[in-house]
C-alpha cells in the first residue's frame, strides 16, 4: 500500500508527513514550501506502508511546476490511497479538491487539519454528518501538537472509493429530510 | 463518474450547507498585526525594518563569531602550530594543505587545512547559521507571503509577481534551493527570468559572509548595486522574452508562533547539508587554485586573460585565480581576494565581476536539472539563455560600476 499526502498549499502536509514517518521535511508557514515530492516509511498494524509527501495543489489542472509534480504524482499511483489533507477553516475549496480525486476512483480518508484554527475562528464543522455524505473517513487532527494523529492512522485503512453518485444522493437527500424538520 | 466544475461546486454548495456552520467571530489582536504588516500604507515600513533588521542580525552574528572567536582561534593557534608541526616546508604538501610558509594570518595562507578551513567553518558558518535562523522565523511566522504582497506591484514591472520573492529570498542563503523554488512561478517566462536573474545578481549567504568580513564598509553598496542591476536586466528581459506574466491570486497564511522544535530543526538540516555540499567545493577549490599556481597554469592565463581583466574590467590579472575559484564556490573566490594588492575601486570591482559572472557549480547543476524537467531542449534553453544574460550583464553591468566609481573619484 502507498499512502499520498494530498492537499491545498499550506494546509500541513509536511507536518503530517514528518509526523507519519518521523523524517524531517522542511516545514514553514508559506503556501509552496514543498516543490518536490519525497517519500518515506510509516507502520500500520505491522505492516510497512509508503508514505508520499505531494507538493500541494489547488485541483488536478496545475498552475505551475509544483502542481505539475502532484498531478503527475497521483496520475502515476494508480493503486495509492489518498489522506486528504483539508484546512478546516476552509473546508468548501478544499472539498473540490477532494472531490476531483475521489471522480477519479481513489480510496481517500479524509484529514480536517489545522482544526484548533477553524475553532478559535468559530466555525464548527459536524464531522459525522460529513463522513455520512461523502462515505469515506473524515477526521479532525492538528498535526503540528499530534491530535487526532493515531485516530487518522487507525482509519487509514478504511479508506473507501468515494462514490460520486451516493455523494450527491446524500447531499440532496439530508437536505430535504432537513426541510421536512 | 465525473462532474463538471459547476456540479462540483454545487455539490459543496450542498455539502457545507449541511455541515459547517460559521459562528461570530472578532477580531483578533494577530488579525490586527495581520493587517498591518500587509497594507502598503504601514506594511512597507514594516518590511523595510523588518529588512533591515534581518541585514543588522547578519552582519553582527557573523561578525560575532567571526571575528570574536574564529580569527582568534584560526591565526593565533591552529596556523602557527600547524606550520611548526607539518613537515617540509618547500614541498608541494606543505604548500597546498598549509600554503605560504611564514603567512601570519589565514587569510594570506593559502592552504586546505588554513585558509581553506578558516573559510569554510570560520567565516562561511556562522553568517550562514546567522542568515538561516533568521529566515526560519520569517518562515514560520508567516511573514513571507506579506512580503509578497507588498513587492507584488514592483515584480511585476520586470514581469514576475510577489511570490517571485520566495526564490529571492532563499537564494540569498543560497543559489540552490532560490532555483528549485522557482516552480511555484506560473509561466514559463517568469521560471526563466527569475532563474537567470537570480544566478546572476543574488550572492549567496556563504558569499556575503566572506564581503562582510573583507569589506564591510562596501557590502551595503554592492548589495544595492546588484540589486538595481537585476531590476534593471528584469525589466529589458521582461521586454525581450515572450510569454506571460498572468496576476495570482496569492494566500496569505495566518502568523503562527514558530514552534522551537521545528525551527532547531531546519537549522540543523540547513547547516548539516551546508557542511556535506559546501565544504568539500571549498576545499578542493584550494586544492584546485594550488595545483594551478605550482604548475604554472594559473600564470599562463593571467597573462591571457590580462587584456580583458586590466584592460576592460580594470582589475588586476591576478583576478583570474579567484575567477577560476568562483566556478566551484563564490565564497572562496571572494576570499582570494583579500590577500592581492589593489586599489579601493578595483576590490569593489572585483567583487561585483566575481558576483556576477558564473553561478557556482552547485547552482549550475541545479539549472541543467530544472530545465531537464523539459527534456534536452529545456536544458539547452536554460543554459543557453542563462550564459547569454551572465555574458551581457557582465559586460554591461561591470561596464557601468566603472564609469560610476570613474565620476565619484574612486581610484
Amino acid at each position: 500500500m502507498k499512502v499520498l499526502l494530498m492537499g491545498h498549499p499550506n494546509v500541513g502536509k509536511s507536518v503530517f508527513f514528518n509526523r507519519l514517518t518521523g523524517a524531517k521535511v522542511t516545514e514553514s508557514n508559506y503556501p509552496g514550501t514543498t516543490i518536490d515530492y519525497t517519500e518515506g516509511w510509516m507502520r500500520i498494524m505491522d505492516k510497512e506502508v509508503q508514505v508520499v509527501d505531494v507538493p500541494g495543489t489547488f485541483s488536478l489542472d496545475p498552475k505551475d511546476k509544483a502542481e505539475e509534480v502532484a498531478v503527475k504524482m497521483l496520475r502515476e499511483s494508480k493503486d495509492a490511497v489518498i489522506v486528504c489533507v483539508i484546512d478546516s477553516s476552509k473546508i468548501e475549496r478544499s472539498l473540490y479538491l477532494a472531490l476531483e480525486i475521489m471522480e477519479e476512483g481513489y480510496p481517500m480518508v479524509i484529514a480536517l487539519n489545522m482544526w484548533d484554527i477553524a475553532r478559535d475562528k468559530n466555525i464548527q464543522v459536524d464531522v459525522e454528518k460529513l463522513e455520512g455524505i461523502l462515505g469515506v473517513p473524515v477526521l479532525p487532527t492538528i498535526a503540528v501538537s499530534g491530535e487526532g494523529m493515531r485516530e487518522l492512522v487507525s482509519r487509514i485503512e478504511e479508506a473507501k472509493k468515494g462514490n460520486i453518485q451516493m455523494i450527491l444522493k446524500n447531499a440532496e437527500g439530508m437536505e430535504n429530510e432537513a426541510d421536512h424538520r | 463518474m465525473k462532474l463538471t466544475i459547476d456540479e462540483r461546486w454545487e455539490l459543496i454548495d450542498r455539502i457545507s450547507r449541511q455541515t459547517v456552520a460559521f459562528g461570530g467571530y472578532k477580531h483578533t489582536l494577530k488579525d490586527a498585526i495581520g493587517d498591518l504588516t500587509v497594507k502598503p500604507l504601514t506594511g512597507i515600513p514594516i518590511a523595510l525594518t523588518v529588512l533591515y533588521g534581518f541585514w543588522s542580525f547578519f552582519c553582527s552574528f557573523a561578525g560575532f563569531f567571526t571575528d570574536g572567536f574564529m580569527v582568534k582561534i584560526f591565526d593565533d593557534h591552529w596556523l602557527p602550530w600547524l606550520m611548526e608541526v607539518f613537515p617540509d616546508p618547500d614541498g608541494w604538501l606543505f604548500k597546498i594543505f598549509v600554503g605560504e610558509y611564514g603567512a601570519e594570518s589565514c587569510f594570506e595562507a593559502f592552504g586546505v587545512l588554513t585558509s581553506g578551513l578558516f573559510v569554510a567553518v570560520g567565516v562561511v558558518l556562522p553568517a550562514i547559521v546567522a542568515f538561516y535562523l533568521f529566515l526560519i522565523v520569517m518562515e514560520d511566522t508567516g511573514y513571507l507571503p506579506r512580503l509578497a504582497v507588498l513587492i507584488d506591484t514592483l515584480l511585476h514591472k520586470i514581469g514576475l509577481h510577489g511570490f517571485a520573492v520566495v526564490p529571492m529570498i532563499l537564494s540569498l542563503g543560497c543559489n540552490v534551493p532560490g532555483v528549485t523554488a522557482t516552480r511555484n512561478l506560473e509561466t514559463e517566462k517568469q521560471r526563466f527570468m527569475m532563474i537567470a536573474l537570480l544566478s546572476v545578481f543574488i550572492p549567496c549567504g556563504a558569499q556575503l559572509g566572506v564581503m562582510l568580513e573583507l569589506v564591510p564598509e562596501y557590502v551595503g553598496w554592492i548589495m544595492i548595486f546588484l540589486i538595481m542591476g537585476m531590476f534593471v536586466f528584469g525589466f529589458i528581459l521582461n521586454k525581450l522574452i515572450p510569454g506571460r506574466a498572468p496576476e495570482i491570486l496569492m494566500d496569505v497564511p495566518p502568523y503562527r508562533k514558530p514552534r522551537w522544535r521545528n525551527v532547531g530543526n531546519k537549522l540543523w538540516m540547513r547547516t548539516s547539508s551546508f557542511f556535506t555540499t559546501a565544504i568539500p567545493f571549498v576545499l578542493l577549490g584550494v586544492v584546485l587554485v594550488n595545483l594551478m599556481y605550482l604548475t604554472g597554469m594559473m600564470d599562463r592565463l593571467a597573462t591571457v586573460f590580462s587584456p580583458l581583466l586590466t584592460g576592460y574590467f580594470g582589475v588586476p590579472e591576478e583576478t583570474v585565480a579567484p575567477l577560476v575559484a568562483g566556478f566551484l564556490r563564490k565564497d572562496l573566490a571572494i576570499f582570494q581576494l583579500a590577500s592581492m594588492e589593489m586599489t579601493a575601486g578595483q576590490l569593489i570591482t572585483s567583487i561585483v565581476l566575481i558576483s556576477l559572472y558564473f553561478p557556482c557549480i552547485a547552482t549550475f547543476a541545479m539549472i541543467i536539472r530544472e530545465g531537464w524537467s523539459s527534456g534536452w531542449k529545456g536544458v539547452l534553453k536554460y543554459l543557453a539563455g542563462s550564459l547569454l544574460v551572465l555574458g551581457f550583464v557582465v559586460f554591461v553591468w561591470v561596464g557601468v560600476l566603472r564609469i560610476i566609481l570613474m565620476i565619484m573619484g574612486v581610484d
